[in-house]
């Protein structure tokens, strides 16, 4: 297991290096730079003044240069500054992590919480009554996209109660219930989208795993109802779930742009937007990093937990 | 009760309910306390408004600085008359116009406790008009040009300011009251007023969160006792529109409506009408740039064409949606100062009968080679931002009405201003503001030949001859006599045709009380020192 572990790091450090140069270069393809956008907030242009500010800032020297120093800075810990901010780069990635991560896993847990146990009943009651209701719950959830259905919940809020989820972020450890008031309404709103792809995965794989033989054979033997089918069905059940629920949270982490606008929540994916608008290098190359590292780790997380979940896979050499 | 004393109570019941009915109601004592929250048009690039363009930072960062002089919040039009003393205490005009002495108060003090002096006011001048002895050098200086005319400034005493200028200009004060001119600190690096802010204004910084928000307590050494009644302000930053009108209606904003259209007021009263609605003029206009240095373009009656195809009247009821009014290149009178008369804008290019015009308008299209068989291709290029495309679109429908084969180009915002300065265009659809409603300032930016903001590469020496004549001419009949003749001289010209001026709104719960809105300039209103909360 621990060669296994070493040999996917190592492998995870290529993929790595190979994200950094399509990050780097990718955005030095879009159309003007930092410079010009600095510019653009002033209103005008000057020459002059870009030449001077252009040598300052470094992005006048070669792309190559430039991304060995990139490479470099992040070898030592070092972010960068926001050309935008003139400020640590890291000043502003660090208070919006924890909104995102604190979305994506509430988001991930409200997926898990009704998705699977509304796959297994989907499909322990398959082609009845309760199947039929919670697949069409499920197609709603993955017809609806998040952000709408966020607007939607926010208008209903507003008309009805008078109240919405505080515009500015609460942190959890200034004021617990506002925190979650805050993040409940937009996990959900994400969750269930998530949720609905998970609950048809759960219960295809289910449906399958129900008619294998030692199901059958659990049944004859009068094993209890729930025991076979959420024990014995589901943990076998269980791979192609923990799949889709990793590639799930590596989405959320960078693909909460849009409920973080609508819900006004001051995370990283909404940043890394502007951030690339801006063309503010340094954060769009650290953050989209920080984003691959976490697709990258929850691909390991995985692979590891198949063996968990199956015995039969084993990952030491034969 | 006899009847004659029947009478008399009668009679003064009457009088009495007729005296409470006519007289005004006594003004409500301005109460200390609460914080306002507010939205800002967008989050601020920094918060050095010496280093900024965008409104939005001037508008988030007024309430922590002052300027020498600033104009007076309760009055709705900015003009010479409107300038109130800030952190002068006094200022006078010497030797015809081309001295400016300030004294300063003594009793102001920067958030930091340290006095502020004549060397503050010379530290920050210096470095704006880009001074070869200047202690400091801003990165990006948007306003270098105000004060070109500025020769020293000198700071004889603590508190005595002297500003020399080369030639007479009585608009220079108009400029110093600007949003846009606050004081800097002298003792603090020029770098650290980008993320923080240490001024003498009402308010100090508490927090600054890039993208997010702006937030300020009371200062409680101002140097205006009793103000400011506030206890704080938070502008709080929300990107999508839908949100703000929420945020507005839940009571989470006490204001809103910057960058808002009449769509966006109006719905946000609807849901919650007791919302006030406050909808006045700004001096924001959409101009068409034509770059007369590109073919077809270089054809005086190709632009001449494309000025009259654009049907002003079908502009105010489509992209405006019955929001704007109409002028030439200074805003519009009554709410601005110096616009052409209202009978004179009627007969502007693009005001009259839109049949006519387009016949004109296709009349000289035949003159210069165009036609059905040959249309003439144009491409009319925006910004990436709602507000700039939907006017650009209705642009190229206008156009297309009269046989231009016209097509709609967006650019992104961050090439958007290089690409002007390069011309790199034909026809093109653009926002203007000025930071004061002063024809030294509008004239000078957009207008004069070699200038960094004239994006239409218009040149003509007579212009710039009556511009610098009228920058020093200190009768103010004569003076606007002056800017008329400019004014209609470039309409003429087509020089960069005016297609509007747009609305401005602010919306905001009753509780909000002396919320300043100034109807000829959106950038000079933030200070919030005297507005108050009745909660």
């Amino acid at each position: 297991m621990r060669a296994y572990i070493t040999k996917r790091l190592l492998i995870a450090v290529v993929t790595l290096v190979g994200m950094s140069m399509v990050i780097f270069f990718l955005m030095r393809l879009a159309p003007g730079n930092i410079v010009d956008i600095l510019f653009e907030s002033a209103g005008y242009v000057d020459q002059a003044d870009k030449k001077t500010l252009e040598r300052e800032l470094g992005v006048d020297r070669p792309l190559v240069v430039q991304y060995a120093r990139w490479l470099g800075e992040l070898a030592h810990g070092d972010l960068g500054k926001s050309y935008r901010y003139d400020m640590p780069a890291w000043r502003i990635i660090k208070p919006r992590l924890p909104v995102t991560l604190e979305l994506a896993s509430l988001a991930l847990l409200f997926s898990i919480l009704l998705g699977v146990p509304f796959g297994v009943l989907s499909a322990v009651h398959q082609d009845r009554p309760l199947d039929y209701v919670l697949r069409v719950l499920s197609l709603a959830g993955l017809s609806m996209p998040a952000f709408w259905l966020g607007m939607v919940v926010i208008l209903v809020f507003v008309r009805s109660l008078g109240w919405m989820p505080s515009v500015t972020y609460v942190s959890p450890f200034v004021d617990l219930p506002a925190n979650l008031w805050q993040f409940v309404v937009p996990a959900l709103a994400v969750g269930y989208r998530s949720s609905a792809l998970i609950m048809r995965i759960t219960r295809s794989a289910m449906l399958e795993v129900l008619r294998e033989d030692y199901i059958r054979t659990a049944w004859a033997k009068g094993q209890r109802r729930t025991l076979v089918v959420w024990r014995h069905a589901l943990k076998n059940a269980s791979l192609p779930v923990i799949t889709v629920i990793g590639i799930e949270f590596a989405f959320l982490i960078g693909g909460l742009v849009v409920t973080e606008t609508v819900f006004n929540l001051p995370g990283v994916a909404r940043y890394l937007v502007d951030a690339i608008q801006l063309r503010d290098y340094p954060v769009v190359q650290n953050l989209t990093m920080l984003i691959a590292i976490v697709v990258v780790l929850a691909n390991l997380a995985v692979d590891l937990l198949y063996a968990w979940a199956d015995p039969r896979i084993k990952y030491e050499k034969a | 009760m006899t009847p004659l004393r029947r009478c008399v109570r009668f009679a003064s019941l009457a009088l009495v309910l007729v005296l409470a009915l006519t007289l005004p109601a006594p003004a409500q004592a301005p109460k200390h306390g609460g914080v306002l929250t507010i939205h800002p048009l967008t989050a601020p690039p920094s918060l050095s408004p010496h280093e900024e363009s965008t409104i939005a930072t001037v508008q988030q960062v007024s309430a922590c600085y002052s300027s020498l002089v600033y104009f007076d919040p309760a009055k709705k039009q900015e003009s010479p008359d409107t300038i109130i003393p800030e952190l002068a205490e006094k200022w006078s005009w010497q030797d015809n116009y081309r001295n400016l002495v300030f004294l300063l108060r003594k009793d102001v003090k920067w958030h930091d406790g340290k006095p502020l002096t004549s060397k503050d006011v010379k530290h920050t001048f210096d470095m704006v008009r880009g001074a070869a002895d200047a202690d400091a050098k801003l990165r990006i200086n948007p306003r270098k040009l105000w004060y070109e005319n500025v020769e020293a400034i000198e700071a004889p005493d603590p508190h005595t300011v002297v500003f020399r200028l080369k030639r007479p200009q009585p608009s220079l004060l108009l400029l110093l009251a600007s949003g846009y001119s606050p004081i800097y600190p002298a003792h603090v690096p020029l770098a650290d007023l980008k993320t923080t802010c240490v001024g003498t204004g009402p308010y100090k910084l508490k927090e600054y969160r890039p993208g997010e928000f702006v937030e300020y307590v009371r200062n409680p050494d101002y140097f205006i006792k009793g103000r400011p009644y506030l206890d704080g302000v938070k502008w709080v930053y929300i990107k999508d529109r839908s949100t703000q009108i929420a945020a507005l209606q839940a009571g989470q904003l006490d204001v809103a409506g910057s960058g808002w259209n009449r769509a966006n007021a109006e719905t946000a009263k609807k849901g919650k009408p007791e919302l006030v609605v406050v909808e006045n003029d700004s001096n924001v206009n959409d101009n068409v740039l034509v770059n007369a240095k590109r073919a077809p373009l270089t054809d005086p009656r190709v632009r001449r064409a494309v000025n009259l195809a654009l049907d002003r009247k079908a502009y105010l009821v489509g992209p405006r949606l019955g929001a704007a009014t109409f002028g030439g290149a200074m805003q519009p009178r009554p709410s601005g100062v110096w616009g052409l008369p209202a009978a004179e804008v009627a007969t502007l290019p693009g005001m009259g009968d839109p049949a006519k015009q387009k016949a004109e308008a296709k009349k000289l299209l035949a003159e210069a080679g165009f036609g059905p068989n040959n249309p003439m291709k144009l491409t009319v290029s925006t910004r990436a931002l709602a507000i700039y495309v939907d006017t650009a679109s209705w642009m190229v429908d206008q156009l297309r009405q009269v046989g231009i084969d016209a097509v709609l180009e967006q650019i992104e915002t961050g090439v958007w201003h290089p690409k002007m300065t390069r011309l790199d265009f034909q026809v093109a659809l653009n926002l203007t503001g000025t930071a004061v409603d002063d024809p030294d300032a509008m004239f000078f930016e957009n207008y004069r030949c070699g200038s960094q903001r004239n994006f239409s590469g218009y040149c003509s020496e007579e212009i710039d001859r009556l511009m610098v004549e009228q920058s020093q001419t200190l009768d103010r009949a004569k003076r606007l006599k002056l800017v008329n003749e400019i004014d209609r001289k470039l309409q003429a010209e087509g020089a960069r045709p005016i297609l509007g001026w747009a609305k401005q709104y602010a919306v905001y719960w009753p509780r909000v009380k002396a919320f300043p809105q100034h109807e000829n300039s959106i950038f000079n209103t933030s200070r919030f020192q005297d507005v108050w909360l009745d909660k």
